[in-house]
């Protein structure tokens, strides 16, 4: 005779299982603050082993490129002769304005510079990984507590905003990408004239896949909201976590929602995420 | 030899996704090395200690990702019972079945994966959540033929030879 099977303690012992894991899921979840010393430990040791893994990688894909890519780096020869010749075409006329009259520099220099970001500390970080699931955009950089980061520090490339640390250990933090559904920023679209929308910049999984960076942010307004294609979108400042004027991206596209309320502007980061190897960290505590 | 190898492919299948297969990533999406290996342990090993390794594993990848503790724990905890239930029904010397297996074990595993990050909160579309399902486990079933003989051989002949309590 068989072995009676209790499936009244099974299925008991599979739903407590499953609240428990739900309950830890939710307490350990991206806002908490839980410390996590294994796997501290564990990053500390292995990114020793990363970082030479992650840089053999970016080694094999740049001298490979033009093997498995040939007619994209063709093209892209093709169309950087091209831009060349405008930026040569482009120079010449700049030094015709540069002399003809300096003001529209300065206000170039209003909208675009970010004098509050000369206000902190940065530090310099190398991507040592990336995160090994498909199902969160983050980075591994080599920087953590003992080099005075922190949770919720601004990261910033050389373009514009990264994302922000979500957390850290002694030798290592972890970077969550704007482009993530989960990481949300205040932002404002300066019009060429300087004029600030303010919003919230969001990932979206709506339009485009969440599994690559195109397409993965947006903004939403009210319909009569002042914002154009091609306006620069920055951070606001207002939230504590980034700071003032960071550059996010430009507006790609404005769509009408159907109600005719609102629209939504889908947002092109300037960063490119997926050739990132180098970032900053800002520092927010202890600002000069 | 045996666990001082297994630790080192557990650390590598943690490591590499990040880093080399972050380059061999189709559209975003890249292999679940861990997932593959619990599978690969468990077709290896008897019940328990099967679901051990599971555990252990998930146990090692939530720490590793230090958030949604118990996401992973979980989830590789389902895909080496599966796995175990699978292999004593199924001839695990025969490839061509072992790439189904993984194929339909791994699918299981990113769609527990997918329930509970549901569960958790995270955002994610029907259509991107069956493209990462359909993706990874293709990945995976795709790395069997070249793994999978390799791995085999040294369970049954190698350093990764396992012999249950009652053979020694």
């Amino acid at each position: 005779m068989g072995k009676r099977v209790n499936v009244t303690g099974i299925a008991v012992l599979v739903f407590f299982l499953l609240l428990g894991v739900l309950i830890s899921i939710r307490l350990t979840g991206l806002g908490s603050r839980f410390p996590n010393p294994v796997g501290g430990a564990m990053q500390r040791v292995l990114s020793v082993v990363e970082k030479p893994i992650l840089q053999l990688g970016n080694g094999i894909r740049d001298n490979t490129k033009v093997l498995w890519n040939f007619r994209n780096v063709e093209q892209e020869n093709q169309e950087l002769h091209k831009k060349v010749d405008q930026l040569t075409g482009d120079n010449l006329k700049l030094k015709e304005q540069v002399l003809a009259g300096l003001r529209y520099s300065e206000l170039d220099q209003g909208v675009f510079r970010s004098p509050t970001l000369d206000k902190y500390t940065k530090v310099g970080a190398t991507i040592i990984n990336r995160n090994p699931t498909s199902w969160y955009s983050t980075l591994t950089v080599n920087r953590g507590s003992n080099d005075g980061v922190q949770i919720n520090d601004p990261v910033i490339g050389d373009l514009g905003l990264v994302g922000k640390v979500v957390s850290v250990s002694p030798t290592t933090s972890e970077v969550l990408m704007i482009l993530d559904g989960e990481g949300q920023v205040s932002a404002v679209v300066r019009d060429s004239a300087g004029n600030g929308t303010f919003g919230i910049v969001q990932g979206t999984y709506k339009r485009g896949s969440r599994l690559t960076p195109e397409g993965n942010l947006e903004m939403l307004f009210r319909r009569a909201d002042n914002v154009n294609v091609g306006n620069l979108v920055l951070t606001s400042g207002q939230g504590g976590v980034y700071p003032q004027d960071v550059p996010i991206g430009k507006v790609k596209e404005i769509e009408l929602d159907p109600s005719g309320l609102l629209k939504t502007a889908y947002i092109e980061p300037l960063v490119d995420f997926d050739s990132l190897e180098e970032v900053y960290i800002v520092k927010m505590v202890g600002a000069k | 030899m045996r666990y001082i190898l297994i630790t080192v492919m557990f650390l590598l299948s943690l490591i590499l996704p990040g880093t080399l297969f972050h380059f061999w990533a189709w559209s975003g999406i890249k292999p679940d090395l861990l997932m593959l290996l619990t599978i690969y342990m468990a077709a290896h090993h008897r019940r328990l200690s099967s679901l051990l390794w599971g555990l252990g594993a998930g146990l090692l990848e939530d720490f590793y990702l230090g958030r949604y503790i118990g996401m992973y724990t979980l989830t590789l905890l389902v895909v080496a019972f599966l796995s175990n239930w699978l292999t004593e029904r199924w001839y695990r010397e025969n490839f061509l079945l072992t790439t189904f297996m993984v194929f339909i074990v791994t699918a299981v595993g990113q769609i527990c994966v997918a329930f509970l990050a549901l569960g958790a909160g995270l955002q994610w579309s029907m259509a991107d959540i069956a493209q990462l399902v359909f993706g990874v486990a293709l990945y995976n079933a795709v790395l069997v033929p070249i793994t999978y003989p390799l791995i085999h051989r040294s369970f049954q002949y190698g350093w990764l030879r396992y012999r249950p309590r009652y053979e020694r």
